[in-house]
């Protein structure tokens, strides 16, 4: 990078907020993804003013502009592909406002996504989703990416629970979109801006719904002989218009996985195990349990077990949120996907993921969000055999396409990123893209702010992309 | 002279029929009265019944430099400022299908002319149903309540379309066949594009397919009905049930001058107490749940110094009374619309804390200016306020078009945002029916520059003048 943006910079926000030295850029060169991308250097703005400042040098410069938050993110969505500047919130971190009355908070983008609810809690309110990696990931990357999380499928993903944005645009204008009130005359532009990964503008403010705490909560742990019949029940409560705040399910070879190493209560000899969490009035809340255990019963659950208390219930939950680092001290290398397809398709789909990785040699384990279709298979394999790494690819692509031809999504909460940008066609079509392309350039002229991410970058290409160093943080 | 009338209108038409299919087209003035929007009748009107249609007909208008705009039941077409051009008015109400509903995966997918009485009686058979619950209920169409993004008082617990639309197909005022979003009840895939359509009142696409998540019918419903002195004192009440466990499913608070509107329009059974503002709340869930309601809202209200609080839905008879209830308020504006021709009302997203304070400024200003109002607020953030003029002359829109501006003056001070939905044409030419610009509407222009460069689509009704 020219030596001179990087003197402009530290002239704007002081040489400690300025990083371009190569060793010190290594920890930003990664995020929770498989990717791997080295930026030109990285900078901590403090305020809005800074960013609308970097986004201008940015732009005289002509090089790359791409916002950060935690780096936890599943597809790449943080890192710096074409290099450029990586603008990180760490410091922008201040919760601006909290309004109990109308039920907002107002933070700035690198706030992590938890200190929402701790700094609420007191009230009896909650900042909503939930995603597994919120003690640490920021709210800044959660609007970005549109996160969820295991409780989204009562309560919405990241969308639902924003209003209002404050905005800079490449050129380093400064706009607001949205507000506190529940809606805004206009275009719904906040909309538009959620989940836009960044590639639209950079978000220096967000405006959230905080949510008012349920007065009930149950979790349950159904557990199964027969892998088949965690997918059946899941259908069946959809079935019978029954939604839990979330319903999670662990198959047999993941839970072993995270037993080992979470200690969380999972019985070891299962088939599969389905985490369910009921909330609301306790009337509402006690008639729901009874039911779900019922058809749980109905689908051979050989065992319903209600969490006694708190302490149960975290234990459950730590054993479902730490998954993916168990997972990870069981192979060289694996690769999730974020697939999601309608319910009613759960065991069929399941079934068809076991003949995948049976017919190319692999061990799938399936740990994910059932009650809304929220697929993550996890592929197991060594990144340092090529032909084993290419089987793995083969066999996520075929996978993934299964997803997309009964009706399904490429992604349920991850993003698109760097990582499935070249299976958007899989989905959409080209006029779908070329629609999506021209917003970006819109917002966006000249494609320098978090290039390379969401459309595809060639046509036809279809494949999925899991690149070198596919040893994730496990942070799902 | 309306443009029909015009030579050039009826060279247009005749031009329309021919491509279009004289079956598919509508050309007779009489008939076309029945589409004019602020006092303007279009050459055309043209039936659709495909995507490859609707981008045909776009296609045509773009090359032609005419203004069209899409409609459904018609219910809906005086929000918004007056056209800048229309020339072709798109009836949609031919697409009315049902193209997938899969009860068990609580999803559905339908076409833009369906009506959402028809759509919600399918739903229904299965125990399902769609929030959207809007004004205009028997007629609307699907269509025009994303368009329009029309109110409905089950926001409350369900929030709007945004919350529940999970994809829209389309096509773009260029006659791009398109999509974003999905099938499935969760995807973050690709742009959010569905988001800017829904109440972009047909400025920038017109819908082709909606996709929803449906939600189970609630098995038992209890409706409160309690009167208080003045707005400030039911909010109050608002506040407090907001913040027990109890929730509920709908809160409306109305004014009594609105109470006066639905006596008007209603069985005699629904009488409200007048000179009071009343309160209707509804909850639902399992009898357990409901029974709790029963048991515990009176407390709340006796500390709230309600007057006359009744209970509904215990029997069939009151039941019957509490559904009359509902539908008179989810009918608020199209009730207004027939009591006083030239009503204008507004809509008022305000913060729930300054309600009571927007609430009683309106109020006073309302007096100062001797306008009659009526209004009704839902607490979780909207107020309608609508305007009953005893005429509309000249000098009577002077007077209205300076009561609006105080209006929005008042309710923006208090942190509110403000739009007119409904106006007669002549205060459209006097007040922005969008209010006071802002800095935002330049970034809506670059969306309208890349879904209808033309401006071909509904041209000059929108916010920022788009």
């Amino acid at each position: 990078m020219d030596k001179q943006i990087i003197h402009e910079l530290e002239k704007l926000l002081g040489d400690e907020a300025v990083v371009s030295a190569r060793e010190e850029i290594l920890l930003y060169e990664y995020d929770g993804s498989v990717e791997e991308a080295r930026p030109d250097c990285v900078v901590f703005p403090r305020n809005t003013a800074d960013v609308s400042a970097i986004a201008r040098i940015s732009a005289k410069h002509g090089v790359p502009m791409v916002g950060r938050g935690a780096g936890t993110g599943l597809s790449g969505g943080a890192l710096a592909v074409q290099g450029g500047i990586l603008t990180v919130f760490s410091r922008m971190n201040r919760i601006l406002k909290i309004d109990e009355e109308n039920l907002r908070a107002v933070v700035q983008p690198g706030v992590v996504n938890l200190d929402v609810t701790r700094a609420v809690e007191h009230l009896g309110l909650y900042f909503a989703p939930d995603p597994s990696s919120q003690k640490a990931c920021t709210i800044g990357g959660n609007v970005a990416e549109n996160a969820g999380g295991p409780h989204t499928l009562a309560y919405g993903v990241t969308t639902n629970h924003v209003t209002g944005l404050e905005l800079v645009l490449p050129n380093g204008d400064v706009v607001r979109v949205g507000g506190a009130t529940c809606e805004t005359p206009g275009y719904d532009l906040t909309g538009l801006m959620v989940g836009s990964e960044g590639t639209l503008a950079i978000v220096s403010e967000i405006t959230v719904k905080l949510s008012r705490k349920p007065e009930a909560v149950k979790t349950l742990l159904a557990v199964f002989n027969n892998i088949d019949d965690a997918p059946e029940t899941v259908a069946d409560f959809t079935g019978r218009a029954i939604t839990p705040a979330a319903c999670e399910m662990l198959d047999g070879w993941t839970l072993r996985a995270v037993e080992e190493f979470v200690h969380a209560g999972f019985p070891l000899d299962s088939g599969a195990v389905l985490l369910i969490e009921v909330e609301g009035l306790k009337e509402t809340v006690e008639e729901q349990a009874t039911q779900i255990a019922e058809i749980c019963k109905s689908h051979h659950a050989r065992e319903v077990r209600v969490a006694r208390d708190a302490a149960e219930r975290d234990l459950l939950w730590k054993g479902r949120k730490n998954a993916f680092g168990a997972v990870g001290r069981l192979s060289p290398s694996y690769y999730v996907q974020d697939a999601v397809i309608p319910r009613t398709k759960l065991p069929e789909t399941l079934r068809k993921i076991n003949e995948i990785g049976k017919r190319y040699g692999f061990t799938i384990g399936n740990i994910f969000h059932a009650g809304d279709g929220n697929l993550h298979p996890i592929i197991l394999f060594d990144q340092r055999d090529s032909e084993e790494f290419k089987r793995a690819v083969a066999a996520s692509g075929e996978i993934m396409r299964h997803c997309i031809e009964c009706g399904g999504a490429l992604t349920g909460e991850h993003g698109i990123g760097m990582e499935k940008n070249e299976l958007m066609p899989l989905m959409f079509s080209d006029a779908d893209m070329e629609l999506m392309r021209r917003v970006r350039e819109a917002f966006n002229p000249g494609g320098h702010l978090n290039p390379a991410k969401v459309l595809p970058l060639g046509k036809g290409c279809k494949e999925v992309r899991i690149p070198s160093g596919a040893a994730s943080l496990g942070i799902l | 002279m309306s443009a029909a009338t015009s030579d050039v209108a009826q060279l247009t038409a005749a031009r329309i029929a021919q491509r279009f299919g004289v079956e598919n087209t509508v050309v007779s003035a009489a008939d076309l009265a029945g589409y004019e929007v602020d006092g303007m009748r279009p050459a055309a009107t043209v039936f659709a019944k495909s995507p490859e249609e609707i981008a045909d007909l776009l296609k045509f208008a773009g090359s032609e430099k005419l203004g069209v705009i899409p409609c459904g039941a018609r219910t809906k077409l005086g929000i918004g400022m007056f056209p800048a051009k229309y020339d072709i008015a798109l009836d949609l109400s031919r697409m009315n299908r049902v193209l997938a509903f899969e009860p068990r995966d609580l999803t559905l997918g339908v076409e833009p002319g369906m009506r959402f009485s028809a759509l919600a009686a399918t739903l229904a058979g299965e125990k399902q149903f769609l929030p959207l619950n809007p004004p205009f209920f028997q007629r609307a169409t699907i269509g025009g309540i994303l368009a329009a993004d029309s109110a409905s008082p089950l926001r409350h617990s369900y929030g709007g379309p945004r919350d529940f639309v999970l994809g829209l197909e389309f096509v773009t005022g260029e006659g791009a066949i398109a999509k974003s979003g999905g099938r499935v009840v969760k995807n973050v895939s690709g742009y959010d594009l569905h988001k800017l359509l829904i109440g972009s009142l047909g400025t920038l696409a017109v819908i082709t397919r909606a996709n929803f998540k449906t939600f189970p019918t609630p098995s038992e419903q209890v409706v409160f009905v309690a009167a208080f002195d003045d707005a400030a004192a039911a909010l109050e009440f608002c506040k407090t049930l907001a913040s027990s466990p109890l929730g509920a499913l709908q809160v409306d608070v109305i004014s009594p001058d609105a109470a006066q509107i639905f006596t008007a329009h209603s069985d005699a059974e629904i009488a409200l107490p007048a000179q009071r503002w009343n309160m209707v709340v509804s909850a639902a869930g399992n009898a357990r749940a409901v029974e709790r309601h029963r048991r515990e809202l009176p407390l709340i209200a006796e500390q709230a110094k309600a007057s006359g609080l009744v209970a509904l839905g215990d029997t069939v008879q009151s039941m019957k009374v509490a559904a009359a209830l509902l539908g008179r308020i989810r009918e608020f504006p199209a009730l207004v619309l027939i009591a006083n021709a030239v009503a204008t009302i507004f809509w008022i997203a305000a913060l729930p804390s300054t309600m009571a304070a927007v609430a009683q400024r309106l109020g006073k200003l309302a007096k100062e200016h001797s306008m009659p109002t009526a209004t009704v607020i839902r607490p979780h953030g909207l107020i309608y306020f609508a305007i009953l003029p005893a005429s509309s002359d000249a000098i009577a829109v002077g007077k209205l078009a300076k009561f609006s501006e105080a209006v929005f003056r008042t309710s923006d001070e208090l942190g509110s945002k403000t739009r007119i939905e409904f106006a007669p044409t002549e205060l459209k030419r006097a007040v922005n029916v969008w209010g006071a610009s802002r800095p935002d509407f330049e970034l809506a222009r670059r969306v309208k520059k890349v879904f209808d460069p033309g401006y071909v689509l509904s041209p000059g009704r929108f916010a920022g003048g788009i």
